[in-house]
């Protein structure tokens, strides 16, 4: 490995989680992210027969991937990577073939309906550029998202990663997501629906033909 | 996953990346890819009675490929910057083999139309040697585009550009099949009895190889489905959408029971001295063939990521 190479990466600790939508609203302030588009939401799902019900709340953002389907199949390289890891789209390359969007398995990507072009979230690429932290860490009030380069040993991250138990999402698909979550709920983090397929419903009345 | 328990209270899914425009671009390089190795193969085997099919097809194959990128340059969000792909593109990316194969392949069938058009027979045969897999790659190359976005569980395996090239051949036989026989119906007044039976023989010999086609295709629709039954949860998913799920009208009903069972049928069945049992099987398949873009294209995106 390269001397003091950076790769930026989260932590997400879901015991300190309350599904505030803090992230949310801090990213959609920060990005100016369109209604009806996401770059972070936090999903949230009810689980088990009552009385022995609980929430379980999933924060969702590009996991900025080692390995990036949707780099791969860019046939512009308007998706790349940089050297710290994170993964990047270029606004005046971006052709929106929707291609990315199609391979991404997680979701995170978007057309932003007044630019006309693909978009993610960058883990606020301009504010780590200029020392500070994303915008949905900085908003976390109960600092359930930690951000940092995960290959310095002395950052918080790469203690809480080294000292905890972590998962990542669809770990089976190849990607080395640079998001890691602690104590997740494995429902949360898998494709459930309740019954309605929101997507097929999309497919035959929302057709942009 | 099944869980009868569960509640999703919020969740956010982006809307359908690929569209209509997507399925129907699939559709038109599929009829000329068809069209395009039919022609070679009547160029090739050089028999007279072949002439009119060959002339038909030569045409027919540059012009719907013509069609077919309007889809994709309308579906783009930037059309205007479609040139990027031609300036900035990227080896690992299907889409860019498409870009080249799609300015390459529509050229080569120009002038092998002009070719066979000038009855230059020489010229003509080694232009369709070289073309039938510019041909094969420029529809094969769509199959891996969805292949390799490896998000969607019923687009990711192996066989689905060799599905796409079978339902390619079965799309292309049907358009030429149906061509001709309006050619044969209306044009045709002024050739002798002979040769107006030996190109009746010549388009049922056709319907017959498109039936032969279909089983092919069914066959492999079929392995695809048992694999994705019997493979990890989202493939089971995926398999259970387009044989109980939201598309399994579509999936069952028009592409398997209207555009295979129904033309084969009336192609290999008693009314396949017919006509008119031809044209409308070989308008069958395609619908079949559409329905069949549909369901991969839009079907396998609408099991939600997360």
């Amino acid at each position: 490995m390269a001397l003091a190479q950076k790769r930026y990466a989260m932590v997400i600790d879901m015991h300190r989680c309350i599904g505030c939508h803090a992230c949310t609203v801090a990213c959609k302030a920060e990005m100016a992210v369109p209604l009806e588009v996401n770059a972070t939401w936090v999903k949230i799902i009810e689980k088990g027969p009552y009385p022995s019900t609980r929430r379980f709340y999933l924060p969702r953002l590009c996991n900025n991937c080692d390995n990036p389907i949707c780099v791969r199949n860019c046939p512009t390289q308007a998706s790349y990577k940089r050297d710290d890891g994170i993964v990047v789209v270029d606004p005046h390359r971006c052709i929106g073939c929707k291609y990315c969007i199609a391979s991404c398995p997680y979701d995170v990507r978007y057309i932003n309906p007044f630019k006309n072009i693909v978009e993610k979230c960058y883990f606020c690429q301009h504010r780590v550029d200029a020392g500070l932290e994303p915008a949905c860490v900085e908003g976390c009030p109960t600092r359930a998202m930690i951000f940092g380069d995960r290959n310095d040993s002395k950052s918080e991250i790469s203690q809480l990663l080294a000292s905890n138990a972590t998962t990542v999402l669809k770990e089976e698909m190849e990607t080395g997501p640079n998001v890691y979550y602690i104590a997740a709920d494995e429902t949360a983090m898998s494709n459930v629906e309740n019954g309605i397929n929101y997507r097929t419903e999309g497919a035959f009345f929302k057709l942009r033909l | 996953m099944d869980n009868t328990d569960v509640n999703v209270v919020y969740s956010v899914q982006h809307q359908l990346p690929l569209v209509m425009y997507i399925a129907q671009y699939f559709f038109f390089t599929g009829l000329s890819a068809g069209s395009f190795v039919i022609s070679v193969v009547a160029t090739l085997l050089g028999r007279r009675e072949f002439k009119p099919i060959g002339k038909i097809t030569a045409i027919l194959a540059p012009i719907l490929l013509m069609i077919a990128p309007l889809n994709l340059i309308a579906d783009l969000e930037q059309p205007l910057r479609f040139w990027h792909l031609f300036i900035f593109y990227n080896w690992t990316s299907p889409i860019t083999y498409g870009s080249f194969l799609l300015t390459a392949y529509p050229i080569m069938g120009i002038i092998y139309a002009i070719m066979v058009f000038t009855n230059r027979q020489t010229p003509a045969k080694i232009l369709g040697i070289l073309g039938v897999p510019l041909a094969i790659s420029v529809h094969g190359y769509t199959g891996f585009i969805l292949a390799l976005a490896k998000a969607r569980a019923l687009w990711n395996t192996a066989a689905m550009p060799t599905i796409f090239l079978v339902s390619a051949m079965v799309s292309g036989i049907g358009l030429v099949v149906v061509i001709a026989a309006a050619r044969w119906k209306w044009f045709d007044k002024d050739a002798t009895p002979e040769q107006r039976q030996s190109d009746k023989k010549l388009i049922t010999q056709l319907a017959t190889f498109m039936a032969y086609t279909i089983m092919l295709d069914l066959f492999l629709i079929v392995s695809d489905i048992l694999v994705l039954l019997t493979a990890h949860s989202d493939a089971y998913q995926a398999g259970m959408l387009i044989l109980t799920g939201n598309f399994a009208p579509i999936f069952l009903g028009v592409e398997i029971f209207l555009g295979s069972i129904v033309p084969m049928v009336l192609v290999l069945g008693p009314t396949r001295k017919s006509m008119k049992a031809i044209v409308i099987a070989s308008i069958l398949v395609n619908i079949g063939v559409y329905a069949m873009r549909f369901v991969m294209v839009i079907g396998g995106q609408t099991i939600p990521l997360s």
